[in-house]
């Protein structure tokens, strides 16, 4: 394992001074799901100081907030998501997405804002190789096998996949994210946050985070009346493994009229990908079960998938189909 | 990685698609080459470039082969993202010139069919420095540091090219199986695309700012 040095704050505040103290050489501690493993496969851009956020006060939490809307601490467990009945009775799609995060034991461990930030898991990244996010200036996943990990939307020098699946659920509520940041808090919503594939701070990274901010929490919108979710995940096991496809869908239904609509893809591209063509063409049609194929033919027109990986959309399709057959049943 | 300053490109294979016969046959008809044409224009190409390293042509055969490049250069087809690249990295303020061992008539050609004068900052073929392969690479560096220059590459030679002139050999990674053959050959980088070359640029620029 890389040698680090551990610092335990208690405040934001503080966190955030010894994060600017140490620039980029620095990184936030909390589950340590992702980050322990970086570390432990001694990845040379794994940090050398870690900010332990534990200690600091109100950042695990879930609660209503005065407008009826939910708003969860950065540091809360994705089991303690997962098994909250607050978020059930609210936000069941999310629920039901939490619940297909890896496995039992590291939902225990790894935080809600450690899932949405997380480092992507290209096995060539994972296993050592010097690649764009890890001090090289290739991707090896655009030429080697890229069937599980890559991105079959296109990329800008990195082709891994955004992993995470709690931000593919997130954004059909149009949730936003609150961060700390030196010059105050700022708000974005969770589409904005991990846009995927950016530069910042001289790195590749899914995320916007500078590396002297701290993602504070999620901020869910009250819950719309006539609001339905659906999420579906693909992956090689039942448990534990990321997206091969997802797909989160709300509609805002007036009867069986769809007023708006959100189709978000995960697991197929550098970031949740939000398909506002099908997003478009739902809106104003009445949720039947022949809708689902019309969907189908205009959706992920833009693919361009690796040389293996073009399942990835077929899969992706496939959820999108059902989905759209779950909330019209 | 020093800050990117200059970006040297060679036409054949990785600004456009070239026909690979023109080249071929002036391999069968002044080297003596048996066999079919290599389906890669590049491939092809640079093999025609070590023959005539090891064995230049005379006056009369440069003048046939430069009637062979033109028709080669009538055929090709630009990639749809130079263009956009170019104009990005004129900009960003790098200097990007030509450097290619094709003849002097079959580039100035292939920039006037394909309106790139203006986005490039200067030209050197093999006629220019009288060589192939790394001598244009290195007259069409000008003052700008070689550990500062990149030089796309899609073949072997094209790597060793770039290094023999010291500047930093990047693969196009187009074709995936023929990028990971050459990425044994240890590039400094590689793109999938033209269009990621200004991202590469300001990536390293970053990194060198964040020290």
């Amino acid at each position: 394992m890389k040698k680090v040095s551990i610092y335990r704050p208690t405040t934001v505040d503080e966190a955030m001074q010894i994060l600017t103290e140490h620039g980029t050489q620095a990184s936030v501690y909390a589950g340590g799901t992702d980050l322990l493993i970086r570390l432990k496969n001694r990845l040379e851009q794994a940090p050398s100081f870690l900010v332990d956020i534990k200690k600091i006060d109100h950042l695990r939490y879930i609660k209503e907030d005065a407008q009826g809307g939910v708003e969860i601490g950065a540091a809360t467990k994705i089991s303690e998501l997962a098994e909250s009945k607050l978020l059930a009775e609210k936000y069941p799609m999310l629920v039901e997405a939490v619940n297909k995060i890896s496995s039992p034991e590291l939902r225990n461990a790894s935080t809600i804002a450690g899932d949405l930030l997380q480092e992507v898991w290209c096995q060539y990244l994972r296993g050592g190789y010097s690649c764009w996010r890890n001090g090289g200036y290739l991707c090896y996943g655009a030429i080697g096998d890229n069937s599980y990990y890559h991105s079959a939307m296109g990329g800008r020098l990195c082709y891994a996949v955004y992993p995470g699946d709690a931000a593919t659920a997130l954004i059909p509520y149009d949730a936003r994210a609150k961060l700390a940041t030196p010059q105050g808090e700022k708000e974005l919503l969770i589409e904005q946050l991990v846009p995927g594939d950016m530069q910042v701070d001289g790195k590749i990274q899914s995320h916007v985070v500078r590396h002297n901010e701290i993602l504070t929490s999620v901020v869910i919108p009250p819950p719309r009346p006539a609001f339905k979710a659906s999420f579906e995940k693909l992956r090689p096991r039942g448990v534990w493994d990321f997206a091969m496809a997802s797909c989160a869908m709300g509609l805002e239904l007036n009867g069986k009229t769809i007023e708006d609509a959100r189709v978000v893809f995960g697991g197929i591209s550098g970031k949740p990908y939000r398909e506002t063509v099908v997003e478009a063409f739902l809106k104003g049609k009445t949720l039947n079960d022949d809708l689902g194929e019309q969907a189908v033919a205009i959706a992920l027109a833009n693919a361009a998938p690796l040389k293996y990986n073009a399942t990835k959309i077929d899969m992706a399709k496939g959820l999108l189909a059902s989905g759209i057959a779950r909330l019209s049943a | 990685m020093q800050n990117i300053k200059a970006l040297l490109l060679e036409p054949v294979g990785c600004l456009a698609e070239f026909p690979s016969a023109p080249f071929h046959e002036i391999a069968v008809r002044f080297f003596g080459r048996k066999g079919k044409a290599s389906p890669s224009a590049s491939r092809t190409y640079w093999h025609l470039l070590n023959l005539m390293e090891a064995a230049p042509l005379d006056a009369e055969q440069r003048a046939i082969a430069e009637t062979m490049e033109l028709e080669a250069v009538a055929q090709a087809t630009l990639y749809e993202d130079v263009c956009p690249m170019l104009g990005e990295l004129k900009s960003m303020g790098v200097s990007v010139s030509i450097a290619t061992s094709l003849s002097r008539a079959a580039v100035r050609e292939f920039i006037n069919r394909n309106s790139l004068g203006d986005l490039l900052m200067g030209t050197c073929s093999r006629d220019d420095v009288g060589g192939v392969k790394s001598a244009p690479l290195v007259h069409a560096l000008g003052s700008n540091p070689p550990e500062q220059a990149i030089f796309l590459a899609d073949t072997v030679e094209g790597i060793k090219a770039a290094r023999t002139a010291g500047v930093l050999p990047i693969l196009m990674m187009n074709d995936p199986d023929e990028a990971q053959r050459l990425e044994t050959h240890k590039p400094a980088g590689g793109v999938v695309s033209l269009h990621e070359i200004p991202d590469f640029i300001r990536l390293v620029a970053a990194q060198n700012q964040r020290g």
